[in-house]
């Protein structure tokens, strides 16, 4: 019994010496929100997010944030969230908790991340982010995004362009609440082809449930469609080019001759655009400039605390038709 | 392989020398086929002019196709009482590893077979792990659902593969005699699941360890190879759903078809409800798949929100566990 005292006791000594060490490791590093003109010999440290890493845009973002921040020097803490948000936060927030100058979200909503938020709030960090939130939202230093109602200007524009004029014609609009980018663009689209004489299929915006499964969705929504209303369809808009392309694959298989917008430029919905099938057009969305406008402003922080101007600003985008699908870089071949 | 019958436990007709029914058993017994038609009446009454013209009917069976062949291999693991929850994660793993082997060069043959020893190995794995280590089934197969999906994206580097050659995609969007190839596949796969379990000695020992393992054990049955051999099936016959997938879309993702997890579940739960034993069988598992193919495709005929359509499905599964239960308690 004593044996086993006395080593549980040793255990305990060590335990807190190892602990000890780590805390006192942990404590040096952190600098604190006061610090973002980033002077002194310390390292200017960043803690970077994403939730969305496992796509190919995150992916690539997670890349291009690291050769940067290597090529200037910083302390770069990355932390992936696998779209796991009890895991990712958590992660960010002791990440805070150890001390930072500056934090990067990438591609993260803001809603996900109100824990994040209050934590860097209270330390005194800002936040720089990019396509976080659709509006402005003092949570960050700032956020940079595409225009929602440029990208449905220019997707509804193709569709009336392509069909001769809107009045009269029958639109299904496809949208996915959860992501705050595609709801915010979906009803954007309703209101314009509504405005524009449209009649919108199935009288209100079809929902797919999971991204994961969108493309079948999509696919099993307007082959359905089809088949009880056969030629009773003119265009198909969707919020993203995955599910996109299921409706298109949906139209070529019905044999009709309705077309189908996207929005994200992927490979597959280049080639698809270039095959002149039913997919007329999608949306680049400019990821490569927009990272290095939200890098310009961390190296401005860090250089001697200036923070931008406004907290949110909306890019442009570019069209994706047969015209040009040859010369875009499509978003999934980016890293 | 040897061939016998086994009444009762694939047996709709009820052969076996039990007690008549009440008129409330039996409908209790025939609630989930009744459901059927009483959907496919109500869907039919709704758009008569097109619920039941072919191009519909061949419109779900085109949809439900893959999650027939899907659930087939969640019946076979649950036929000896266990469960997979790696049937889609190995389906959208098979389908990567075809994909990207294609779009490496190698022939459409030699991708298929590769993505079919994938499926295989972790049927094996999950078998192995469950029959010869003890694990329980849900944990084994939550791991390898990890794992896997995993596996997938770094097969797929996180992309969608597309490019797939033609010959490949005839699998999943050619046509015979107007009808979609993934339902001739599909038929093809459910009635040689059907025969196994129904006519040979090894379906016997199947639905023997389903019905109490220990029993099955002491009487002689090889209990650990008769599991490692069902976890198997079920993996070469997901892969088999995962390329028809693949074929289908014409492209491959790390979690494609992750729905046909939560549906094949809830097809062979139907599916327990229409014989009399209350085990899981590949006819009742079928009805189950057309009750989701039919309600999936009349919901969005009549142009009901999306939304509504996954409470609908919950509901419908509540109600097959609860019916399954009802039979548990009589027997």
């Amino acid at each position: 019994m004593r044996t086993k005292l006395k080593a549980l006791a040793a255990v305990a000594a060590a335990a807190t010496l190892v602990l000890a060490g780590c805390s006192s490791g942990g404590s040096g590093g952190g600098t604190g929100g006061d610090a973002g003109a980033g002077g002194g010999d310390d390292a200017f440290k960043v803690i970077a997010f994403t939730s969305g890493n496992q796509t190919p845009i995150g992916a690539w973002w997670v890349k291009a944030v690291q050769e940067q921040a290597d090529e200037l020097g910083w302390d770069l803490t990355m932390i992936q969230g696998d779209f796991d948000f009890q895991k990712m936060n958590p992660a960010v927030e002791s990440a805070i908790g150890q001390g930072a100058d500056a934090i990067f979200d990438g591609y993260t909503d803001v809603a996900s991340i109100g824990s994040i938020v209050t934590a860097a709030k209270d330390a005194g960090i800002p936040m720089f982010a990019m396509d976080s939130a659709t509006e402005a939202n003092d949570a960050f230093a700032i956020n940079i995004t595409t225009d929602q109602q440029g990208i449905v200007d220019q997707t509804v524009g193709a569709i009336d362009e392509s069909l001769g004029g809107l009045d009269g014609k029958t639109v299904m609009v496809i949208g996915h609440d959860p992501h705050p980018g595609i709801r915010m663009r979906a009803g954007l689209a309703e209101e314009a082809f509504t405005e524009a004489g449209a009649e919108i299929a199935g009288g209100e915006i079809q929902k797919v449930t999971s991204p994961a499964t969108g493309r079948t969705e999509a696919l099993a929504l307007v082959a359905d469609y089809l088949t009880a209303n056969p030629d009773g369809l003119d265009a198909v808009w969707v919020g993203w080019d995955d599910a996109a392309l299921g409706a298109a694959q949906a139209i070529t298989e019905a044999g009709a001759s309705a077309k189908v917008t996207g929005v994200d430029a992927t490979s597959e919905a280049i080639a698809g655009i270039q095959s002149e099938g039913a997919f007329l057009a999608t949306i680049e969305q400019p990821w490569p400039s927009i990272l290095d406008s939200v890098m310009e402003h961390i190296i401005a922080f860090q250089e001697d605390g200036t923070l931008p101007d406004s907290n949110y600003e909306a890019v442009d985008t570019t069209l994706v038709t047969i015209d040009n699908a040859a010369d875009i870089t499509p978003s999934d071949q980016l890293g | 392989m040897s061939t016998t019958r086994n009444p009762g436990l694939e047996d709709t007709t009820g052969t076996r020398a039990v007690p008549r029914r009440s008129v409330g058993q039996t409908l209790l017994a025939s609630g989930t086929v009744l459901a059927l038609f009483v959907l496919i009446i109500f869907f039919f009454a709704m758009r008569p002019d097109v619920f039941l013209s072919f191009n519909n009917v061949r419109n779900i069976l085109y949809q439900v196709a893959i999650l027939a062949i899907i659930a087939g291999a969640q019946t076979i693991v649950m036929v000896v009482g266990d469960f997979d929850l790696s049937v889609a994660a190995t389906s959208a793993l098979a389908g990567a590893v075809a994909a990207s082997m294609m779009l490496n060069g190698v022939p459409v043959a030699a991708a298929i077979l590769a993505a079919l020893v994938v499926g295989v190995l972790i049927g094996l794995i999950n078998g192995a792990l469950v029959a010869y280590l003890n694990l329980s089934a849900f944990v084994a197969t939550l791991a390898t659902l990890t794992s896997v999906t995993g596996l997938a994206f770094l097969v797929t580097d996180g992309t969608t593969l597309f490019n797939l050659p033609p010959e490949f995609n005839f699998l999943g969007q050619g046509r015979f005699l107007e009808i979609p190839m993934p339902v001739f596949i599909a038929i093809a796969i459910s009635v040689i699941l059907w025969f196994v379990l129904r006519f040979t000695t090894l379906g016997r020992k199947w639905y023997a360890i389903g019905g109490n393992a220990e029993v099955s054990r002491l009487s002689g049955v090889n209990v650990r190879s008769a599991r490692l051999l069902a976890f198997t099936v079920a993996g070469l016959v997901s892969a088999i759903g995962g390329i028809v997938l693949a074929a289908r879309l014409g492209s491959a993702s790390a979690v494609q078809g992750e729905d046909n997890l939560l549906f094949s579940v809830a097809a062979v739960f139907l599916g327990m409800t229409i014989v009399r034993s209350g085990a899981a069988n590949i006819v009742g598992t079928m009805v189950g798949v057309a009750i989701i193919g039919v309600m999936s495709n009349g919901l969005n005929i009549l142009g009901v929100n999306a939304y509504v359509q996954q409470v609908v499905t919950g509901l419908i599964i509540i109600a097959a566990v609860t019916l399954s239960s009802f039979k548990n308690r009589e027997r």
